[in-house]
């Protein structure tokens, strides 16, 4: 994919979507350990000790996880002293969600200049969208609800590739959509020719990650665009709306995107519902966001 | 007891009081509402961070504030607790943004935005006082703050910077 920059706002040489993942210096990554953990758990042979041996090869990510689960959020009796032991006292789909925390938060933490996010702004949101879509997947029972939470955590990647990109851009960016009537991915679309779920699902198919997933991040603004409907895309754009209405991570780009309600129709929850949905899930959120206060 | 010459946060579905000087904050308005009143003889100052706006039949809540149907009356119950006098509030509002477009039925109730900021109104007027400047609506966030010396309520956006929305004391 090769398409000019327009209105001036992207300078040459002429960005493409491959150079976004090429030429960017401080790409983020997912630990080999963290996606074998997730292929695992999805695995119907996948057992505690296979995953446990995955994570073992990864002493950093060991040595998160191993923080994390003996936190105060979990309040277990006696310490956690290795892998095995946590995935069998919290579980194996715990332990992926947690996997999936570990590796993202340390360059999710970061600001992300293009679309005006201060430290760790990124990282609110994208944890309140995984919160948000797993609440989401098990209220309407459409989807494995910590499938959900991964595809919540990651559906913004792109941002955090093409962030750099964008920095001294987010004004005039601002200024077209409102004078032409657009939202932020429009205009991303716009001026670049893709936009920052193409980066993300890009970076997905780098990464070999599972279809769903790349679809998540793909389609999150656009869930009528999937064919076939993917619940999990359906539960992030969900999730997503909930988050940007509560205000949680918001950069420049606001709440700049449209709302596809057949998305929530699908997933057999109401309109007349969502003011509980959001209830329940700031609820949610705010349980959650415990699991950080003396293990990050 | 309401704080006194402090900064202070107000976080989803807070009120809170402040007596004399200080400031009062809601970081990252989406669709909720950051409701500030002020009585300026007296010096009590408060805000709430309304988040939703009807509070659920048969269903108790510990927060008042989260809603616009309790936290209004909630937040002028604790001012007047604090030496404000009714008939001297004057309040200001900012928030209520939501999302560009919505695909289908715009009748729907899922512009969680305009409903919070119509419903903060109408429990306003319908306690007989009167809202003297807003700022809602759009799809930017916002960061609201209100300083009680200067009676300034100011409205935050990544864009726009810091402005001015009204004097409480003018």
């Amino acid at each position: 994919m090769q398409l000019e920059g327009m209105n001036g706002m992207i300078s040459s040489p002429t960005l493409t979507l491959e150079d976004i993942v090429a030429k960017t210096s401080d790409l983020p990554s997912l630990p080999a350990a963290a996606l074998a953990v997730m292929r695992e758990t999805d695995s119907p042979t996948g057992t505690a000790q296979s995953i446990a041996r995955y994570l073992s090869q990864d002493q950093a990510l060991t040595a998160r996880i191993l923080r994390l689960a003996n936190s105060a959020y979990y309040g277990l009796a006696r310490q956690i002293i290795d892998v095995s032991d946590a995935v069998v006292v919290l579980g194996m789909r715990c332990i992926r969600n947690l996997c999936m925390v570990a590796s993202t938060y340390p360059w999710m933490t970061k600001p992300l200049k293009g679309y005006g996010l201060g430290p760790r702004e990124m990282w609110t949101h994208s944890f309140a969208v995984a919160v948000g879509s797993q609440l989401v997947a098990t209220r309407s029972r459409s989807a494995v609800s910590d499938q959900a939470f991964t595809a919540g955590l990651l559906h913004n990647l792109g941002k955090v590739a093409l962030s750099i990109w964008l920095e001294d851009k987010l004004g005039g960016m601002l200024a077209i959509a409102c004078r032409e009537g657009l939202t932020f991915d429009q205009v991303e679309r716009k001026i670049l020719g893709f936009d920052h779920c193409d980066v993300g699902a890009h970076m997905g198919e780098v990464w070999n990650l599972p279809k769903p997933l790349i679809e998540a991040m793909k389609f999150h603004h656009n869930p009528n665009g999937c064919e076939p409907f993917n619940p999990l895309v359906d539960c992030v754009h969900v999730a997503d709306y909930l988050t940007m209405s509560m205000g949680l991570g918001l950069g420049g780009d606001g709440l700049r995107y449209d709302f596809q309600e057949e998305a929530l129709i699908r997933l057999n929850l109401t309109p007349e519902s969502f003011d509980e949905l959001a209830e329940e899930f700031m609820v949610s959120y705010e349980q959650h966001e415990k699991l950080f206060e003396d293990a990050s | 007891m309401p704080a006194v010459g402090s900064a202070v946060l107000v976080g989803m579905a807070d009120i809170q009081v402040i007596k004399g000087s200080g400031q009062l904050s809601c970081l990252g308005l989406g669709s909720c509402i950051g409701l500030c009143g002020l009585d300026p003889i007296a010096n009590v100052a408060g805000m709430v961070h309304v988040m939703l706006p009807q509070a659920f039949q048969n269903k108790g809540e510990a927060k008042p504030g989260k809603f616009a149907d309790t936290g209004v009356p909630a937040l002028i119950a604790e001012m007047l607790k604090a030496g404000a006098d009714r008939g001297r509030l004057r309040f200001a509002m900012a928030g209520g943004a939501q999302v560009f477009k919505f695909s289908a039925n715009t009748e729907s109730k899922l512009d969680i935005g305009a409903r919070n900021a119509q419903a903060v109104q109408e429990v306003i007027r319908s306690l007989g006082l009167r809202i003297i400047a807003h700022d809602t609506g759009g799809s930017v966030g916002r960061t609201v703050s209100f300083t009680t010396e200067t009676g300034i309520y100011t409205v935050k956006t990544v864009t726009s910077g810091e402005t001015t929305l009204c004097n409480l004391r003018a």
